[in-house]
C-alpha cells in the first residue's frame, strides 16, 4: 500500500531507565524528602526517654520510661487528657449533628441550595488561627458584638474565653464554626449519591418520612458518617491553632490540650523530655485512630471510584 | 450534574414544614456567614465607630485601615509604628506557592508510580506518606527546631517549604494517584505501542488526562499551606512568618487598633476564599482525599 | 510464505495463583493472518498484550523477525494494535489519534498529514478527523482505532476483537471489508475474536485458545472438519454439531456405527476405534433427508433465511439437528429418514473427548 515506515522508528536510547527500576526512580525524590521528616520523629521518641531540660543541660541523661511513669501521678497530665478528649468528642459530636442536619436541609439540588452550600464552605477556608482571631474580636468585652448581644439578653457576666467556666464552650464554638461545613459537605455528597430506589419503594409502601430516615438514610449514610467523624476526630484531638490563638491554653490550665501543653512545656518550661513524651502518647492515640480511619476511607474511596 | 435524585425529600411538603426549613436555613446561613460579614464591617471602620456602644451598622466606611497595612505605617496616639504585615503576606505567598510547587514536582511522579506500578512495598510507602497527614505536627516540629539551628535552616524559606511537605505531599499524592488510576491503562499502552517512549506517554497522555486532578490537588494544597499556623509558629523566625502567625502577633503590636486587625484578617483570608470559590467543584473530592466524589 | 514473522515459544503468564497463559507456542508466517479464537477468559487478550509489550510474561520467548522482544519496550517493537475498547486518546482529535504512530516516527508534517488522510479515506472516516473521540459514533471510534493501528503500516498488526463493541450491521460490513483491507496492508496479522464466523472468514489459520493453552491450530477447513476435541467441535458451527454416543463395530464390509439399528459406515482407517466407547460427531449440514437411512420423527422445523434447521428425534430418543440450504425440500412433520456420508462423520474418544484420527499409522499397523 505504501512504503513501510518501521525502519524510521527512533533508535533506542541507552540511558532510558530500566522498566523495573522506573517506579522506584519516580517515587524516590518524594521518599527522600519524607525520610528527612522521619528523622526528627525518631529523635522525639529518643528525647521522650530522657531527663532533658534545656535550662539544665548538665542534668541531661537517659531516664527510660520515667517521663511516662510520672504521668500516672501527674494531675496536669490527666487534665490534658481530659480536656483533649472532651474537646475532641464535643466538637465532633456537635459538628456531626449540625452537619447532618444542614446536609439534609440542602439535599435537594436546587440553585439556592447549591449556592448556600458553597457559601457555607467559607468558614472552612479560613485559617483556624485567623478564625479564632475573628471570634476573639467578636467576643471582646469592650466592643465585641457577641459580648453585647449576650449581655443584652441578660448574661451580664459572660466572659467567653477569659473565664474558666466558658472557655471550653468558646473554643468549641469556633471549632464548630470552622469545621461543621467539612462534615456537612461530605455528608451532602454522600446523601446525593444514595440510590433512589429504596426511597421510591418506601414511598409506595407508605413508610413515613421519619422512619425512612432511620431505616434507610442513616444506615446507607453510615460509611460517610464514619469517615467524616474519624477524619475530624483525628484533627480535633490534636487541635492547636484555635485554642492557642484564642487563649494559649488558659485561663489557668482550663484548655491545656496535648499540643498546647507540649508546646508550652517545650518553649516556656523548656522541659523537652516531658514534652516529647506527651507527643508520643498523642501519636499513639492518633496512630490507633488513623488506622481505623484509613480502613474506612479506603472502602469509601473504592466505592466512589466505582461510581465514577 | 443534573440528576433526578432526591425527589423523595420534598415531594409533599406542608407549608409549615417549608417555613421551618426556611427558618432553619436562615439561622444556619446567619451563623456561618455573620462572623466574616462582621469582621469585614469592622475593617472599614475607625476605632471610634468600632468602640461605640451599642454597636451599630451605621458609619462612614473608610479604607484607612487597609491603607495603613499596605503602606506599613501605623499612626497611633503614641506616635507612628512600623508594621510588617505586607512582609507576612509576602511570606505566605512564597511559602504556599513554593510548597505546592515542590509538592507537585515530587508528588505527581510518585503518584504515577503508585497508580501504575504495583511495585514491592508501594502500598506500605503510600500509607506511610498518608499517615504523615494524621501524625501530631509538634512531634516532628519540636526536634526540628534544634536540627534547624544546626543546619542553618532556621531563618530560611527552604526549611519551611520542606516541612510544609508534611501537609502538601500526602494531599497531592493521594488525590492525583486516584486520577491516574482512573485513566485506562490501555490508552497509555496504545500510545506506547504507537511508538512513543515512556516519558512522552507520561507527558502527552497521563499528565493532560490527570490535569484537572492535579489542579484540584494543587489548589487544595495551597489552601492548606496558606492556612497553616503551627509549622511557622514553631519554626519561622520573625521575618519569615506568614499571615497566620503575623496577624496574631499584630494584636499585641498594634495595641488597640481593632480596625487594622480586622483588615489584616480580611486580607489574610481573602486569597483562600477566592481560590475556594474558584475551585469549589473539586473541594469535596480533595477534602476527603478522594473518598467522596463531588 | 515460509519466513517466520512471529515466533512464540513456551509463553507463560501468571497473575498470583492463576496461570493465564500456560506454555503457549506457535509461529506466524510473514503475511499470514492468524486468528486467535476462544471463549472469554481464555487468555487471548493477555497473549496479545504480551506480544505488544504491555504485559511481561513470566516465562517463554517472543521473537519478531528473529529478534528476541522480551527486553524491547513496546514503542520499539514496530507493532500496530487495535484495542477491543478502542483506547482512543480522549483529549486528542481523531486526526491526532491516527497521527500518533506517524509522529513517533519523526515524519515530516506533510508526510503525517498525507499518511493520516490516506488511511482515513480507506476507512471512510476522513470527514470526522477534526472531532474528539467523544463526538464520534461507536463505529467511527472503531474505525479510528483501526486507522491508528494501520497508520504506520506496521509489519505486525494485532487486532483485539475490533468488532466486539460495534453494532451488528457495522460488524457485518466490516467482516466483509476487513479481509480486503488486511490483504492490501500485506502485514502479518493476529486477530482475536470470540466469533467463529469471523474466525473462519478472516483466518489463514486459526489457533483455538482455551484455559490458557492452545488446543488446536490449523486452517479453518482443518478445524472445521477435524476438530481436535468435542469442545472445539462444539465451538465451530451453527447450529452446533450433533454428538452421538456410539460403539464402532467391524464386519466384512468395513467399519460402521449403529444408529437406531441403522448402519452408518465409517472410514476404514478408524480401525483403532472398534469396540471402544466413542462419540460420533456429525455436522447438521452433513445430514440430508433420504428414502432410506436412520428413521426419525420430525419435532420442529425452523426456517432461517439461508437455511432450514430441523430438529428430529431417533427411535431411542436422541435429538439430531439437520441443516439444509433454503429451497431444498425438508419434511415438516412425521416420520422421515436421514442419511450421512461416511466422510463427514467425525469420531471422538468418549472418555477424553479427543479426536480419533483416521491416521496413516493405523493403516501401517494393519499392513
Amino acid at each position: 500500500m505504501k512504503a513501510r515506515m518501521t525502519a524510521t522508528l527512533p533508535k533506542p536510547r541507552r540511558f532510558s531507565v530500566s522498566r523495573r527500576a522506573l517506579p522506584y526512580v519516580l517515587s524516590l525524590p518524594a521518599l527522600l524528602v519524607c525520610i528527612g521528616i522521619l528523622v526528627p520523629f525518631v529523635t522525639a521518641a529518643y528525647y521522650s526517654l530522657q531527663r532533658f531540660r534545656m535550662s539544665q543541660p548538665w542534668n541531661r541523661g537517659m531516664n527510660w520510661g520515667e517521663n511516662y511513669l510520672n504521668f500516672m501521678s501527674d494531675p496536669d497530665f490527666w487534665q490534658t487528657l481530659k480536656v483533649s478528649l472532651s474537646y475532641a468528642f464535643l466538637t465532633v459530636g456537635i459538628e456531626l449533628l449540625l452537619g447532618l442536619g444542614i446536609a439534609l436541609l440542602l439535599q435537594k439540588r436546587t440553585r439556592l441550595n447549591n449556592f448556600i452550600s458553597v457559601m457555607l464552605l467559607m468558614p472552612l477556608m479560613c485559617a483556624p488561627a485567623l478564625a479564632a482571631l475573628m471570634w476573639k474580636l467578636m467576643t471582646n468585652p469592650n466592643f465585641g458584638i457577641l459580648s453585647y448581644l449576650v449581655e443584652s439578653i441578660g448574661f451580664t457576666d459572660f466572659r467567653w474565653g477569659s473565664s474558666p467556666s466558658t472557655a471550653l464552650f468558646t473554643v468549641v464554638l469556633v471549632d464548630v464554626w470552622v469545621y461543621t461545613p467539612f462534615i456537612m459537605i461530605l455528608l451532602l455528597a454522600g446523601l446525593r449519591s444514595l440510590p433512589t430506589q429504596p426511597f421510591e419503594a418506601a414511598d409506595l409502601d407508605g413508610v413515613p418520612r421519619l422512619q425512612q430516615f432511620w431505616r434507610i438514610t442513616l444506615p446507607m449514610l453510615t460509611p460517610y458518617i464514619l469517615t467524616a467523624s474519624l477524619f475530624r476526630l483525628l484533627d480535633s484531638i490534636q487541635q492547636f491553632d484555635i485554642i492557642y490563638a484564642m487563649t494559649q491554653g488558659g485561663p489557668g490550665d482550663t484548655l491545656m490540650v496535648f499540643q498546647v501543653e507540649a508546646y508550652l512545656n517545650f518553649f516556656q518550661s523548656t522541659n523537652v523530655g516531658r514534652s516529647a513524651a506527651l507527643m508520643m502518647i498523642l501519636w499513639a492515640i492518633t496512630f490507633f485512630l488513623s488506622n481505623i480511619f484509613i480502613k474506612n476511607w479506603l472502602r469509601l474511596r473504592e466505592r466512589a471510584r466505582g461510581e465514577a | 450534574m443534573r440528576d433526578k435524585r432526591g425527589p423523595h425529600v420534598m415531594n409533599h411538603t406542608s407549608p409549615i414544614e417549608r417555613i421551618l426549613r426556611g427558618a432553619a436555613l436562615t439561622i444556619v446561613v446567619l451563623f456561618f456567614m455573620f462572623p466574616i460579614f462582621w469582621i469585614l464591617l469592622m475593617s472599614v471602620q475607625t476605632n471610634e465607630t468600632i468602640l461605640r456602644s451599642p454597636p451599630s451598622m451605621v458609619f462612614t466606611p473608610t479604607l484607612q485601615n487597609y491603607q495603613a497595612l499596605i503602606t506599613g505605617r501605623l499612626e497611633t496616639q503614641a506616635g507612628s509604628l512600623d508594621i510588617e504585615f505586607m512582609q507576612n503576606l509576602w511570606n505566605s505567598v512564597i511559602l504556599s506557592v513554593g510548597s505546592v510547587a515542590l509538592a507537585l514536582v515530587l508528588g505527581v511522579p510518585a503518584a504515577y508510580a503508585f497508580a501504575r506500578h504495583k511495585f514491592r512495598g508501594s502500598e506500605d510507602i503510600a500509607f506511610t506518606l498518608l499517615s504523615f497527614r494524621f501524625a501530631p505536627p509538634l512531634l516532628v516540629l519540636l526536634p526540628l527546631t534544634m536540627y534547624f539551628q544546626e543546619l542553618g535552616l532556621a531563618d530560611t524559606y527552604v526549611g519551611l517549604i520542606w516541612v510544609y511537605q508534611l501537609i502538601c505531599l500526602p494531599l497531592i499524592l493521594w488525590i492525583v494517584r486516584g486520577y491516574f488510576e482512573d485513566i485506562s491503562p490501555d490508552v497509555e499502552h496504545a500510545y506506547r505501542i504507537a511508538g512513543h517512549s515512556w516519558l512522552s506517554t507520561f507527558r502527552k497522555i497521563a499528565l493532560p488526562l490527570a490535569g484537572p486532578g492535579i489542579a484540584a490537588a494543587g489548589l487544595l494544597a495551597f489552601i492548606f499551606a496558606w492556612n497553616n499556623f503551627i509549622f511557622a509558629l514553631v519554626l519561622a523566625s520573625a521575618d519569615k512568618q506568614p499571615v497566620t502567625v503575623g496577624a496574631l502577633n499584630f494584636i499585641t503590636a498594634s495595641g488597640i487598633q481593632y480596625g487594622q486587625i480586622a483588615a489584616a484578617v480580611i486580607m489574610s483570608i481573602a486569597p483562600t476564599l477566592a481560590l475556594a470559590l474558584y475551585a469549589q467543584r473539586y473541594l469535596v473530592e480533595g477534602l476527603s482525599l478522594g473518598a467522596v466524589k463531588g | 510464505m515460509t519466513e517466520t514473522a512471529l515466533k512464540i515459544d513456551g509463553l507463560t503468564k501468571r497473575y498470583k495463583a492463576d496461570t493465564v497463559l500456560d506454555t503457549v507456542s506457535f509461529d506466524v508466517a510473514k503475511g499470514e493472518t492468524l486468528v486467535l479464537f476462544g471463549p472469554s477468559g481464555a487468555g487471548k487478550t493477555v497473549l496479545l498484550r504480551c506480544i505488544a509489550g504491555a504485559v511481561d510474561p513470566e516465562e517463554g520467548s517472543i521473537e519478531i523477525d528473529g529478534r528476541d522482544m522480551l527486553d524491547v519496550p513496546p514503542e520499539q517493537r514496530g507493532i500496530g494494535m487495535a484495542f477491543q475498547n478502542f483506547a482512543l486518546f480522549p483529549h486528542m482529535t481523531a486526526f491526532d489519534n491516527i497521527a500518533s504512530p506517524l509522529t513517533a516516527r519523526r515524519s515530516t508534517k506533510d508526510a503525517v498529514r498525507e499518511g493520516v488522510e490516506s488511511v482515513a479515506r480507506l476507512l471512510k472516516i476522513d470527514h470526522v478527523l477534526g472531532h474528539q473521540p467523544r463526538a464520534l459514533s461507536n463505529g467511527q471510534k472503531q474505525r479510528t482505532a483501526l486507522a491508528r493501528a494501520l497508520a504506520a503500516s506496521p509489519e505486525l498488526l494485532l487486532l483485539d476483537d475490533p468488532l466486539r463493541n460495534v453494532d451488528a450491521k457495522l460488524r457485518f460490513e466490516m467482516r466483509l471489508e476487513l479481509p480486503r483491507l488486511l490483504a492490501e496492508q500485506g502485514a502479518t496479522v493476529i486477530y482475536v475474536t470470540q466469533d467463529y464466523k469471523e474466525a473462519m472468514a478472516l483466518g489463514d489459520r486459526i489457533a483455538v485458545l482455551d484455559g490458557g493453552t492452545i488446543r488446536q491450530i490449523g486452517t479453518p477447513e482443518q478445524i472445521y472438519r477435524s476438530p481436535a476435541t468435542t469442545d472445539i467441535a462444539r465451538l465451530f458451527g451453527d447450529p452446533a454439531i450433533n454428538l452421538l454416543d456410539v460403539e464402532p463395530e467391524q464386519d466384512s464390509a468395513g467399519i460402521f456405527a449403529q444408529l437406531s439399528d441403522t448402519r452408518v459406515p465409517l472410514d476404514s482407517m478408524l480401525v483403532g476405534a472398534v469396540g471402544k466407547p466413542c462419540t460420533l460427531g456429525i455436522r447438521p449440514e452433513a445430514l440430508h433427508f433420504a428414502d432410506t437411512g436412520i428413521p426419525v420423527t420430525i419435532e420442529a422445523k425452523t426456517p432461517l433465511n439461508e437455511k432450514t434447521v430441523t430438529l428430529a428425534v431417533t427411535k431411542r430418543g436422541r435429538e439430531i439437528l439437520i441443516s439444509r440450504p433454503a429451497g431444498r425440500p425438508a419434511p415438516s412433520s412425521g416420520a422421515a429418514h436421514i442419511a450421512v456420508d461416511a466422510s463427514d462423520a467425525i469420531l471422538f474418544d468418549r472418555g477424553t473427548g479427543a479426536l480419533i484420527a483416521a491416521t496413516e499409522t493405523n493403516a501401517e499397523v494393519a499392513a
